[in-house]
């Protein structure tokens, strides 16, 4: 029964296309990676620093200072707050505008503008799966065998 | 309140700018790094000089999204600049001018005010806005009522109208592009193109500063660069540094293969114009927000009406993203385009965009109104934070 059907509807029905929630995510995750500070994972994390070391550079140096300066650790828990915590706080404090929010730019009258996800170069097409841009058929191929679908974010 | 000289410290999210008001100032990077090829030690500030290999250096910064949040971190680097390492100071007899973001959150202004009494024990201090110190700079030289100031840094970009010497915040506008948003991009498409250099953020922030310009006119541009041989003027390699026998990479035109000298290079084609180009269409990436020129107009129009002829002739640009060559004509064309045809449209590049609020810092200390600008000791342990926010206008 099943030996007999077209290859190109079995194609078309095993094409996935990615709805609007998961373009807008990828998106999302797309400007949230403009913003981090480091992409790699810290060099130093395996070292494994003793604080009992002494430091002799230090040691020919007498106090000169009568009060102790607090440590760094001191003030990394005596001010911590995350930035969502801090735009949160913000809301009572300056609970009017203008404020934090409020001054962010509004979008642009202009119309948007599309570039080839591959070369950079201005585009017309649409990849039909992911909603990526592209500009010709050689910019989709490597489109579709590099990133279309493929980086799952 | 005889004091010679007095301590400026332009406390950016990426370089931290300083010196005393009678000499020259220093720009020093506001972080830590740690270096893969060193694996004793950090790096803090301008100790970077010392580190042979800055290959997949790491970042510590003190600040996030522009504002200061890794206290732990700032304080390392503060220390540091204020030993003799860097540039020693003793606030008992040197007032301090430090600046601070614009809308800084409340509770970074009070742990502001409490570490500069307290554990640095200032004598007098004044937290101002970059932006202040770049307006009075300004001011003083043009001699005018009403100024756009347009502060182009690492985490975003600011334009701030003032009129009669005071900034007026309704129509303070933030585009959250900066140098950052940059850099990043260009790792990603040049990651995605040619060679992997995720890792890479301090060596690709210097391809991105030697190699990009700012197009004047965008489409024209990527039309030269689609060509092919001579006739793309824009086509270009950047030679990589292999901290070997080259600290700092270079753009090189581009040779012939059998010339080549077998160094790593990446070729910069469309990428060359179309980064910088973010800071004028932000939705170019899918940040939703208006690019700077348009946001200048914006800005001047919520304005009340009789300020605009004022505003317009006096926008005057600073922060490292203004460097890119072209930066200030594309600005001036894109308003002019823009504005009103009666209006002039006057758009001012300072000499050193970097050290501009810096230099005006150096004025203020000079205004002879200057002390009343600031906060003593004595009057931080009568009345306590309270009057910090009373005082600084930020």
């Amino acid at each position: 029964m099943t030996s007999r059907e077209s290859g190109r509807v079995k194609d078309a029905e095993r094409r996935k296309v990615l709805d609007d929630v998961a373009r807008k995510r990828r998106a999302r995750k797309a400007v949230e990676a403009l913003e981090q500070d480091n992409f790699h994972e810290d060099p130093h994390a395996d070292l494994v620093m003793s604080k009992k070391v002494p430091k002799f550079a230090d040691s020919n140096e007498k106090p000169t200072r009568k009060k102790k300066s607090k440590s760094a650790e001191y003030y990394k828990m005596r001010f911590r707050k995350t930035f969502a915590q801090l735009v949160e706080e913000d809301a009572s404090f300056r609970s009017k505008p203008p404020n934090y929010l409020s001054a962010q730019a509004p979008p642009s009258k202009f119309p948007e503008r599309h570039f080839c996800a591959v070369c950079g170069f201005p585009s017309n097409y649409t990849c039909i799966p992911c909603g990526a841009r592209y500009c010709s058929v050689k910019c989709l191929g490597t489109h579709l065998d590099t990133r279309c679908l493929k980086w799952t974010a | 309140m005889s004091e010679t000289s007095c301590y400026i410290l332009d406390n950016g999210a990426y370089t931290a700018k300083v010196g005393f008001s009678n000499s020259k100032s220093r720009i020093i990077p506001n972080c830590i790094m740690k270096a893969k090829s060193e694996r004793r030690r950090p790096f803090i500030g301008s100790q970077l000089d010392e580190c042979r290999d800055a290959s997949g250096l790491f970042y510590i910064l003190p600040f996030q999204k522009g504002f200061l949040v890794n206290w732990d971190t700032q304080k390392t680097v503060w220390d540091f600049i204020f030993s003799k390492e860097c540039c020693p100071v003793n606030f008992n007899d040197t007032p301090l001018i430090i600046t601070e973001p614009l809308f800084n959150f409340a509770s970074i202004q009070e742990a502001m005010t409490e570490i500069f009494f307290e554990e640095y024990e200032c004598q007098s201090l004044l937290r101002i806005n970059a932006t202040d110190l770049a307006e009075y700079n300004y001011r003083r030289t043009h001699k005018n009522d009403c100024t756009v100031v347009v502060d182009s840094g690492y985490s975003f970009t600011y334009i701030v109208p003032y009129i009669n010497g005071k900034k007026y915040k309704d129509a303070i506008i933030r585009i959250d592009v900066g140098g950052k948003v940059l850099t990043n991009h260009l790792k990603e498409i040049l990651s995605y193109r040619q060679l992997n250099v995720m890792d890479e953020t301090y060596v690709i922030n210097q391809v991105k500063e030697d190699s990009c310009f700012v197009s004047k006119d965008f489409f024209a541009d990527m039309e030269i660069a689609k060509k092919k041989g001579p006739e793309n003027a824009i086509v270009k390699d950047y030679v990589l540094p292999d901290y070997t026998s080259l600290r700092r990479g270079y753009l090189r035109d581009i040779v012939p293969p059998e010339e080549d000298l077998e160094q790593q290079t990446l070729r910069l084609n469309n990428e060359r114009f179309s980064i910088p180009e973010l800071l004028f269409h932000p939705s170019d990436v899918g940040i939703q927000q208006m690019g700077i020129p348009e946001a200048i107009m914006h800005s001047i129009n919520s304005c009340p009406e009789e300020h605009t002829e004022n505003l317009l002739a006096n926008i005057v640009l600073y922060g490292g993203n203004t460097l890119f060559p072209g930066f200030r004509d594309r600005v001036y064309n894109d308003v002019r385009s823009l504005a009103l045809d009666h209006f002039d449209v006057n758009i001012e590049l300072p000499d050193n965009p970097i050290t501009y609020a810096w230099e005006g810092g150096k004025y203020i200390f000079r205004d002879p109104e200057f002390y009343s600008f600031c906060m003593t000791k004595e009057e931080y342990e009568e009345e306590g934070k309270p009057l910090a926010f009373e005082r600084f206008d930020i």
